[in-house]
């Protein structure tokens, strides 16, 4: 029974059902699971910097864009091949999110969250403006992936890559949030000058955080542009950030689980939300504000208190501030939380 | 330099709008130690509102103006209860910001809902003729002047307000130091209240001016909010006469900018300067250098 429901069977039946889902399911069915899992992948990369490192960034959908133009301009400008311009398009985005961790060495808080604001409305300017590279607002198609001398066409290709890309990435995350990667992540989040004097190398760790979150959207952005065969600069506006950051919100702040599930019920909800033509700004900046009043530390803790085998060694998982010491509004007294369970 | 001028002119006109956005999001910095992110959906709404009554309702230009900051005033207190009292009492401010950051999409969404989709833009009637008068051998709008004179007597407004009133003086001092204000006595979190309503009246009344140059629309928040947080980044988030500076060199830069190098310049600047100014100052021009606490 514990391994039923367990966290292993639930990522084995998530998994197993996107792996056959194209199998059974009609077309909009697949793009749909497609997009789950470059939601989960998004999701994840984002929650190793705001939920694990605890640095508030608002350059991802920026960092996805990076890894989606590259990819296709490559293909576009140059006529590489995918498989030649995908990995390139996933550096470049890795690139640009590494050059966002030196800000991040200097400012915290809400100096930089604007500054990667400031980046990320900057990065959608160039995706606009520079019409000779970037083709300008209207975007533009990409040439076609061949998978050859694979049986399969295009969306199936980018499917199954997609397929493999999120579970690699979850396994990777997962086990470096658990190694001392992570221990570092969640002391410099959680006091980072008491961090630095445990030893932890800020500018490592903070680096890492952002090199890594810039990696999972750079491979996300490059599956996006072969998923859809089409790239424009207003898939990856604020929007697409407020997304992202309501997938981590909701899912869990600072669980790889969370990640997995705020990605898929994401995914559920836009489709919903464009289903019934409700405003999507309305509906994900609702949820982000419900979610970070009421239930902090996302869906994930429901999960977690009702079945067994779902624990995280570095999450927590009080419910609310209530449990937490009573502290002065002055700002001076943080509560001390103790990481891991 | 006829060119020049003329850029400077308008550069001036527009920086003391941004001047005003500036000074709201300071005044709550300073006050809270947080920059309302939601502070260009005030503004939006504000010149909505101010839309409503004097356009569609037919009220009169004054009334309408002192309702719409009357109404903004209201969502300032309505960001401070719902996205940052119950917060702060968390301490975390990753939490704030993110509440913030939802509370102002879901305002865009209904002000979208209300008053027009993505390209719909709202012509808000000037209230002087909209002949361009010649100052000096300078083209000005005579708009361009009401906004730069309206500008100036809100900032003496705002600047008597912190001098001359209790309720100004309770948010220097509780900006100055909130611990020592609640000890001797101030409901700070009443004033944090306040100044966020403070705020965002600034806000509101910024908008009501500019809405006949500019044309509203729902986006139009965001921009102004991020250009706005540029000016007060480069005076330092947490001088007053630096917000007011900083307001204005954003709008001649931008303007030079556009001028001299790429129209489409225009758009970018700001964000070129709060990166620039974030890497290597900080602190801005009038900042002060805070020390770190641990």
């Amino acid at each position: 029974m514990r391994a039923l429901l367990g966290k292993k069977a639930f990522l084995v039946l998530l998994f197993g059902t996107l792996l056959l889902l194209p199998f059974g399911a009609n077309k909009y069915y697949v793009f749909a699971a497609n997009l789950v899992m470059l939601y989960i992948i998004l999701a994840l990369g984002l929650n190793l910097l705001i939920g694990f490192a605890g640095q508030l960034a608002f350059a991802n959908a920026a960092m996805y864009g990076i890894g989606a133009y590259g990819t296709g301009l490559l293909m576009k400008h140059f006529a590489l091949p995918y498989w030649l311009s995908a990995p390139a398009g996933v550096v470049i985005a890795m690139a640009a999110g590494t050059l966002l961790a030196l800000p991040a060495l200097r400012l915290s808080g809400i100096y930089l969250a604007l500054t990667t604001l400031a980046f990320a409305q900057f990065t959608f300017w160039v995706m606009t403006h520079w019409t000779s590279v970037t083709f300008g607002a209207g975007g533009f198609v990409p040439p076609p992936i061949d998978f050859a001398p694979l049986p399969i066409n295009q969306e199936q290709g980018i499917y199954y890559l997609s397929w493999v890309a999120a579970l690699l990435l979850y396994i990777v995350a997962k086990n470096a949030m658990e190694s001392p990667i992570g221990r570092a992540f969640v002391a410099i989040r959680d006091r980072d000058v008491a961090a630095q004097s445990l030893g932890v190398d800020l500018f490592r760790y903070k680096a890492l955080a952002f090199a890594m979150s810039g990696f999972y959207a750079g491979v996300a952005g490059a599956l996006y542009c072969g998923m859809l065969g089409f790239v424009g600069p207003e898939s990856f506006d604020l929007l697409q950030m407020v997304m992202h950051k309501g997938a981590v919100v909701l899912g869990g702040m600072g669980s790889v689980l969370g990640a997995v599930i705020g990605g898929t019920l994401l995914t559920v909800i836009l489709e919903l939300v464009k289903e019934f033509k409700f405003s999507i700004e309305i509906a994900f900046g609702g949820l982000l504000m419900l979610f970070v009043l009421f239930q902090p530390t996302g869906l994930v803790v429901f999960v977690k208190r009702w079945l067994p085998g779902w624990e995280e060694r570095l999450h927590h998982a009080e419910d609310d501030g209530a449990e937490r010491a009573p502290v002065a509004a002055d700002g001076e007294s943080r509560p001390q939380t103790q990481a891991g369970d | 330099m006829e060119m020049f001028s003329y850029l400077l002119a308008t550069g001036i006109s527009t920086g003391a709008l941004y001047a005003l956005v500036a000074l709201g999001i300071v005044v709550i910095y300073k006050a809270t130690e947080v920059v309302n992110f939601a502070h260009g959906e005030m503004f939006m709404l504000g010149g909505f509102l101010a839309y409503t009554f004097h356009v569609m309702l037919g009220w009169p230009y004054v009334l309408s103006l002192i309702l719409a900051v009357l109404a903004a005033f209201g969502l300032g207190i309505l960001v401070d209860r719902i996205a940052f009292r119950p917060l702060m009492q968390r301490q975390s401010l990753v939490s704030v910001l993110l509440a913030m950051v939802g509370l102002s999409f879901v305002l865009k969404g209904v002000a979208r809902h209300l008053w027009g989709g993505k390209g719909d833009y709202i012509p808000f009637p000037p209230l002087v003729s909209p002949e361009p008068i010649m100052f000096g051998g300078i083209m000005v709008m005579s708009q361009q002047l009401v906004v730069l004179g309206a500008a100036a007597v809100v900032m003496i407004v705002f600047a008597l307000f912190f001098k001359l009133t209790r309720a100004g003086r309770f948010m220097q001092a509780t900006a100055d130091n909130p611990k020592a204000a609640k000890l001797v006595g101030l409901r700070i979190d009443r004033v944090y209240m306040y100044t966020f309503g403070v705020g965002s009246a600034v806000a509101a009344a910024a908008a009501v001016l500019m809405a006949p140059l500019t044309l509203l629309y729902p986006d139009i928040g965001f921009m102004l909010f991020i250009k706005g947080f540029a000016a007060a980044v480069l005076g330092g988030l947490t001088s007053i006469v630096g917000a007011v500076v900083g307001g204005f060199l954003i709008g001649i830069i931008e303007q030079l900018s556009a001028g001299y190098i790429h129209t489409s310049m225009q758009e970018v600047a700001a964000f070129i300067v709060i990166m620039v100014v974030m890497v290597l100052i900080p602190t801005g021009l009038f900042g002060r250098r805070g020390m770190r606490r641990v």
